[in-house]
């Protein structure tokens, strides 16, 4: 039966009640679905923090989705979009911002745009050659939240770091630069973090930030100066190259120290105090003269070289400097004058003497009344001769200073006294002295008898040439005279030697004749003579072969 | 066509497992297998209900597992999460549209295709609709079948996570995403199962009988 099964055959099935459930358990699963991805999306929605719109001048670098805002390098936002602004002129960058830095978006926080930047004072944002371009951020101190950011141009240099900023005024920006170090004892304790031109366009005020803790040796009295490039002084002491460091050298710097005189002031200046960014440190650190008189002098001489700020010396101190160099047109005598007027800093002379005099000596001089001032100086000047003279400072590039110095020997003058300014005397100065020694020098020179030398010298070259031919003719005679003598003599000699060789035959023909003695002696004598021959030939080769033997002799056999 | 003598039609019920023919001890419980202890059925048990129910989960977590990163590439201390579509048009956008397709088809549209198609079997069968038969048990052949090839992209993303650790030059974190794909694919793979497709003909014989 295999087309119809036989039912009762087939086995019955056992019997087991159930209670069905209504709903059946496995709709679990999607509530459970359900509530894991609304969960997820809750957390998602809550981990939002708020949208804020940056307003940029361009989107360089920027992508949507990509591009992160970074605060201590901690990711607290995405560029969701770029979009231009309703006038297309501005880049609208919105990002979400993370919830647990949504606090942070106040008024005055800041976005910047972070690029790699390469500069002689350091590489930055090198990290964004990989990570691409982010936004960076800086906190503010506002309390009111807002969404809508305009962007900075460039990075704020300091962000929250401890430290003070002062404005730092110079008339030129110079190499100063955004990041331009500032030095204090060479450390680098800062940096510029900006400049602006001044309202009325005369100077620029740099801004600078000084890091803690260094930001406190920053006084009232601290001098600031620029430090860009060598300074190279040529002096007695030879060349004197100073240069902070090479990038300052390179890039530029600013150094600040607190000079010697102002030490004891030290108190520490307030934050954004102006202070004046001086040219070199010798000028920054130069001390202020209180107390300045100011003399004229008429000088009757060229003052070319002579500039404004060339130094005054007494005795080769400097105590002053040259203020004003111009031309005096006396109309009486119709004359023009160079005139220069000099400033004075008696206080300098004082700072030169040792310290218990310089107490006293200033404070008399601090007391001395101005006629008991003026007295003083017409007995200097009228007793004991102090005169003004130029001098030349460089010979190679013809600087002048005015020098003052004890001329004992100087005609007196008749000085004004009751004139202000005081017109102090001079002397010529030391160039226009030599310039009168050459010319009395010349003049001697012009008065030597140049004409009789000249004519002497001419009679002293033609008796030379007399001489000469003098001597010409002596030569002349030698040949003419002398030498056909020579010839007869060397005739007379060769005459002599025939003689001679007649001679020599009559002997040998006197010698070997027949019957005389002499052959037989003759005989033994070649005989000696040969054997004599043959001890030379021997000795002759033995030298051959031991030319030493000459100088050391014959070596003793050997056994 | 004559009228087909189903189980079910004769009171009988086949063992699910051994395929033995079984009398049921009665009609709402059929009882256990002789042969093999089976509980004996004449249809899944709420085989509607518990595929709708999975049908739906898996809709549920289909939106996440669109929605979250599948994974998160560290290039250089710089995260950039990926989901499943932005990793598509990453390929695509590089060059490599065929394996886009691919990832396309077998992580987007399989399972999506999956739930639509399980949807469309349910309403069919909930309305007794006595169209296409063939058609919707084929459609229902290759659900089951494809099921298992749509866990590719899980395997995709746990082996990438686990090779791609050059520490610390790059590596790959998980995301969120591919555990809701994950289960996208094994609750559309259990719903397909809980699915009984001896319904799509229930109702066909239903119209039948009459006929036949």
């Amino acid at each position: 039966m295999a087309d119809e099964p036989d039912s009762s055959v087939l086995p019955h099935a056992v019997v087991t009640r159930k209670k069905r459930l209504r709903i059946s358990i496995i709709w679990i699963i999607p509530v459970l679905a359900a509530l894991v991805a609304i969960g997820i999306f809750i957390q998602r929605i809550r981990s939002e923090g708020p949208t804020v719109t940056i307003v940029m001048k361009d989107a360089t670098g920027i992508e949507a989705g990509k591009t992160f805002i970074r605060y201590k390098d901690v990711r607290i936002g995405l560029v969701s979009a770029v979009e231009l602004s309703e006038d297309y002129t501005k880049v609208l960058v919105k990002a979400k911002i993370a919830k647990h830095a949504a606090g942070l978006m106040v008024a005055d926080a800041k976005f910047w745009v972070v690029e790699p930047r390469i500069s002689l004072s350091g590489i930055s944002g090198l990290n964004t050659l990989l990570s691409g371009n982010y936004i960076g951020f800086q906190a503010g101190k506002s309390s009111d939240s807002q969404t809508l950011f305009f962007a900075l141009d460039e990075a704020p240099i300091i962000t929250d770091e401890p430290g003070r900023q002062f404005v730092l005024k110079t008339p030129t920006l110079g190499s100063l630069g955004v990041g331009t170090p500032i030095y204090y004892r060479r450390l680098n304790v800062g940096q510029v973090t900006g400049y602006t031109l001044a309202p009325d366009g005369q100077s620029v005020d740099v801004s600078i930030f000084v890091h803690a803790p260094y930001d406190k040796y920053v006084t009232t009295s601290t001098r600031f100066w620029n430090v860009s490039g060598v300074n190279i002084t040529l002096g007695a002491d030879g060349v004197n190259v100073r240069t902070e460091s090479i990038a300052a050298l390179l890039a530029g710097g600013v150094a600040f120290d607190v000079p010697e005189f102002a030490t004891g002031d030290s108190k520490p200046a307030p934050a954004k105090s102006e202070f004046t960014l001086y040219r070199y440190r010798a000028i920054a650190m130069k001390e202020p003269d209180p107390v300045e008189r100011r003399y004229v002098l008429y000088f009757n001489e060229s003052v070319r070289g002579l500039s404004i700020g060339a130094p005054v010396n007494l005795f080769g101190l400097q105590v002053g400097e040259v203020t004003d160099v111009g031309l005096a047109y006396d109309p009486k005598t119709t004359v023009f004058r160079p005139r220069v007027i000099i400033t004075f800093y008696p206080d300098r002379l004082v700072s030169a003497l040792p310290t218990g005099q310089r107490t006293r000596t200033g404070k008399s001089m601090a007391q001395m009344s101005p006629e008991e001032r003026i007295r003083l100086l017409r007995r200097i000047v009228e007793e004991q001769g102090l005169r003004a003279q130029l001098r030349t400072g460089s010979l190679i590039t013809g600087e002048l200073y005015v020098a003052f110095e004890y001329f004992p020997d100087a005609p007196k003058v008749k000085v004004d006294w009751s004139q202000d300014p005081l017109e102090l005397p001079v002397v010529p100065g030391s160039l226009a002295s030599i310039e009168a020694k050459l010319g009395s020098i010349l003049t001697k020179i012009d008065k030597m008898p140049l004409d009789a030398i000249g004519r002497d010298v001419r009679t002293a070259l033609a008796s030379l040439d007399q001489t000469l031919k003098d001597a010409n003719l002596l030569v002349n005679r030698v040949d003419t005279q002398w030498v056909p003598e020579g010839t007869k003599t060397l005739e007379e000699l060769r005459r002599a030697i025939a003689d001679a060789n007649q001679v020599v035959k009559n002997a040998d023909t006197t010698l070997f004749s027949k019957d005389s003695p002499a052959p037989q002696d003759l005989r033994d004598t070649l005989q000696e003579i040969t054997r004599a021959a043959r001890s030379i030939r021997v000795l002759v080769d033995y030298l051959e072969r031991h030319p030493d033997a000459l100088l050391r002799g014959k070596p003793t056999e050997k056994p | 066509m004559s009228a087909r003598l189903t189980a079910a039609r004769a009171g009988l019920v086949s063992c699910e497992a051994c395929q033995l023919l079984s009398r049921p001890a009665s009609a709402e419980s059929p009882g256990y297998c002789r042969r093999c202890g089976e509980k004996l059925e004449f249809r899944r048990p709420a085989s509607i209900e518990t595929t709708w129910a999975l049908v739906i989960a898996a809709a549920i977590c289909y939106i996440p597992a669109n929605a979250l990163p599948v994974f998160t590439t560290i290039t250089l201390g710089e995260e950039e999460p990926d989901t499943i579509l932005s990793g598509v048009a990453f390929l695509y956008s590089s060059g490599s549209w065929p394996l886009a397709l691919i990832v396309l088809i077998a992580s987007v549209m399989i399972p999506l295709g999956k739930l639509i198609a399980l949807a469309y079997l349910l309403i069919t069968v909930q309305r007794g609709s006595i169209a296409n038969h063939k058609e919707r048990t084929r459609l229902y052949r290759i659900v089951e079948f494809i099921g298992r090839w749509s866990m590719l992209d899980v395997f995709v993303a746990a082996f990438t996570v686990a090779l791609v650790q050059l520490q610390p030059l790059t590596s790959v974190e998980p995301g969120a995403g591919v555990l809701f794909f994950a289960a996208v694919v094994v609750i559309t793979m259990l719903a397909a199962e809980a699915f009984d497709p001896r319904l799509i003909w229930d109702a066909a014989d239903r119209q039948q009988a009459p006929l036949g």
